[in-house]
């Protein structure tokens, strides 16, 4: 994620770069050609014409004669009346308005009136029309004050300094698009691991620009994913449920036809295949329980009591066929979780464990404190499966080719599903000749 | 033995079934299809036993087994889903006195009924009281007092407090508590005995009983503490 974030900034910050470059080469070609300009315009040459400009046609001459100047000089040259305004209209620029006020206290009274005859040195020159009217010129240094304090730092510290700038202004602008992409790809990420609560934060769906629109479909692609999903679990929920009914009739037929013709060996075949169909039933309904919302509510569990119960169960239901071992360690264990989905988790690898290991089987069950995490394992001694295989052993009704055991098919991948709604995580690998599998339980 | 017992099932044709399958043991079967009817019909007769299922449509099987607390200790067995331990740990907590998860065995169902009347009909025993601490049990009428204050039990609980207190302070393990309290074996991941005494443990302390104190012993069963 963060290649995006490095790829918006270096473009923004070469953007930046390319045009603050071109602007400097740009900004000094107009400089030196205003240089030229300036150092070709003769000042005193252009006061002799000025003052012809005026002495032959007054007023009007003068200005035409400032509209004849070159561009870049006439930029600098202005030519104040009587009333302090230019004669070509312009903005007097400070320092002009400055000297006015300084200097130019005569302009205020009425030079009729004026009979002395003595003018106070000035630092600027001054005509006298035919008609007795007073045109001060002014002319300007060729440097503004900003371009004056820049042309007093070093190149170099420019450079940094535009650097710095640069970089400051593309890591904001890179960050604002960054950011809120980030947000995005952690909701899509908590959406694909399960969690179909999953929304964009407000923060990134409320904004009115393209990176909102997309928050704002994606939530609408969520809410319709997790319909959806909930409609299927429902779905099967109610399935099996409807299914409980004429299996429930079945048996009660069944006994009564045993009363009608006595005991017949097909009954009792018809028992066991009844009580299977049963037992998938439940298990399928178990299996989609995990998946929906309702139901059990998290509370505080201490694993270790939990598996002491599980493996209490376990040997009450396999007696002496199996021999489990549970290890714990002295320090409590605690976690909020779903209390039942852990329960079916260990209960199902414990019991795949127990029909899976050999006569008499030997199942180890140990719990430990990870790095953030509890980690329990299951480790049998059946002879593992294939390694090609491992992988799927949490698939629903997968049946490994070397397995001969009968079983719903489900119990494993219950399991997984149990692990996966606690937050955890499950896997599987061979170990001294039997499968080991690891169930990670954050704390 | 014979009692009149009602069953609360949407199923209808299960209902005659099992009346059919029940009647040579002298039980007869009264069925409703929803818990209103059911209700009623509790109101307005006499029934030794109720059969309710947890999946009614409209007022849930919880809910009616709530209302007929309110009022009742008949004994009730509920039929749960297979694979749905939260409704049958709800039902056992709201005072159930055992259950079935359908499709059940309808042997098991006898079986249970059996149990259930057997304990619940008084007069095989004489009459004899016991005490532990604050807590007094009489074991033909089946009363228990807490403080001297009569203290409301369902006829498990009644039976669950009753083993333990005949061996105060020796651990009576889960399969006696199932054996004497619930008449039944131990079903494997089966945790309604667990149940029914949280249950009875927070009876005595509603009652403000702390002697005697009811003590699990992890893997193996539960013990009577007295103080004294």
């Amino acid at each position: 994620m963060r290649r995006l974030l490095v790829r918006i900034f270096l473009s923004f910050w070469l953007m930046i770069m390319i045009t603050i470059a071109a602007a400097a080469g740009l900004g000094f070609i107009y400089a030196e050609r205003a240089r030229s300009a300036i150092e070709r315009f003769e000042v005193s040459d252009a006061m002799l014409e000025a003052s012809e400009a005026l002495r032959v046609e007054g007023r009007d001459g003068l200005k035409q004669w400032l509209k004849s100047v070159d561009k870049v000089p006439r930029s600098l040259i202005y030519v104040i009346d009587v009333r302090g305004r230019d004669l070509l209209g312009r903005r007097l620029p400070a320092p002009v308005g400055i000297a006015l006020r300084r200097f130019g206290d005569d302009r205020r009274r009425n030079p009729g009136r004026d009979r002395g005859n003595i003018r106070p040195a000035r630092p600027f020159t001054q005509l006298v029309g035919p008609d007795g009217s007073v045109y001060t010129i002014f002319v300007l240094p060729p440097q503004s004050g900003i371009a004056q304090w820049i042309a007093d730092r070093s190149l170099s510290s420019l450079g940094v300094l535009a650097l710095l700038a640069s970089i400051a202004v593309s890591l904001f602008l890179a960050r604002a698009i960054a950011r809120p992409v980030a947000r995005l790809r952690d909701s899509a990420a908590a959406f694909a691991q399960g969690n179909l609560d999953t929304r964009v934060p407000a923060n990134v769906s409320k904004r009115r620009d393209e990176i909102g629109l997309l928050g704002r479909e994606f939530d609408q692609m969520a809410a319709e994913l997790q319909r959806a999903m909930e409609r299927q679990t429902e779905l099967t929920a109610n399935v099996s449920h409807e299914l409980r009914s004429p299996l429930a009739r079945l048996r009660v037929a069944l006994e009564l036809a045993r009363r009608e013709a006595g005991d017949l060996a097909e009954f009792d075949k018809i028992d066991s295949e009844t009580e299977r169909l049963d037992s998938l039933v439940g298990q399928i309904l178990e299996f989609s329980r995990l998946d929906s919302r309702s139901g059990e509510e998290r509370s505080q569990v201490n694993v270790s009591d939990l598996l002491h119960e599980v493996v209490d169960d376990v040997r009450f239901e396999f007696g002496d066929d199996v021999n489990v071992s549970l290890t714990t360690p002295d320090e409590e264990i605690s976690a909020r979780i779903y209390e039942s989905a852990l329960r079916g988790c260990v209960l199902n690898v414990l019991r795949n464990a127990a029909v899976h290991g050999n006569n008499g089987a030997t199942v180890r069950l140990k719990l430990e404190r990870g790095d953030g995490s509890a980690i329990i394992t299951v480790h049998d001694d059946g002879g593992g499966v294939a390694e090609d295989e491992l992988g799927n052993l949490f698939e629903p009704f997968y049946r490994s080719a070397t397995s001969g055991v009968e079983g719903t098919g489900l119990g494993l991948a219950i399991a997984a599903r149990a692990a996966k709604k606690n937050g955890g995580s499950i896997a599987a690998s061979n170990a001294d000749g039997g499968l080991l599998v690891t169930i990670q339980l954050p704390l | 033995m014979e009692a009149d017992i009602l069953i609360i099932d949407d199923d209808r044709e299960l209902g005659g079934m099992l009346r059919e399958f029940l009647a040579p043991d002298h039980f007869r079967l009264s069925a409703c299809t929803s818990g209103e009817e059911g209700l009623e019909a509790l109101d307005n007769d006499r029934y030794e036993l109720v059969i309710l299922d947890i999946m009614l449509p409209g007022m849930s099987g919880i809910d009616v087994l709530k209302a007929i607390r309110r009022t009742s200790d008949i004994p009730v067995i509920m039929l749960t889903a297979r694979g749905d331990d939260l409704d049958r740990i709800l039902g056992l907590e709201f005072g159930a006195d055992d259950y079935l998860s359908k499709p059940f065995n309808p042997r098991e169902l006898l079986a249970r009924i059996k149990a259930i009347l057997r304990r619940a009909s008084p007069g095989g025993e004489r009459s004899h009281l016991i005490q532990a601490g604050d807590i007094e049990l009489d074991t033909r009428s089946r009363q228990v007092k807490a403080n001297g204050e009569p203290l409301r039990l369902t006829g498990t609980e009644f039976e669950m407090l009753h083993c333990l207190m005949k061996a105060p302070g020796d651990v009576v393990s889960r399969e006696t508590l199932s054996r004497d309290a619930l008449g039944r074996g131990l079903l494997p991941y089966d945790r309604s005995i667990d149940t029914h005494i949280s249950n009875v443990r927070r009876k005595l302390d509603d009652a403000g009983v702390d002697n005697p104190t009811i003590q699990n012993q992890r893997g193996v069963g539960y013990r009577l503490l007295t103080d004294d």
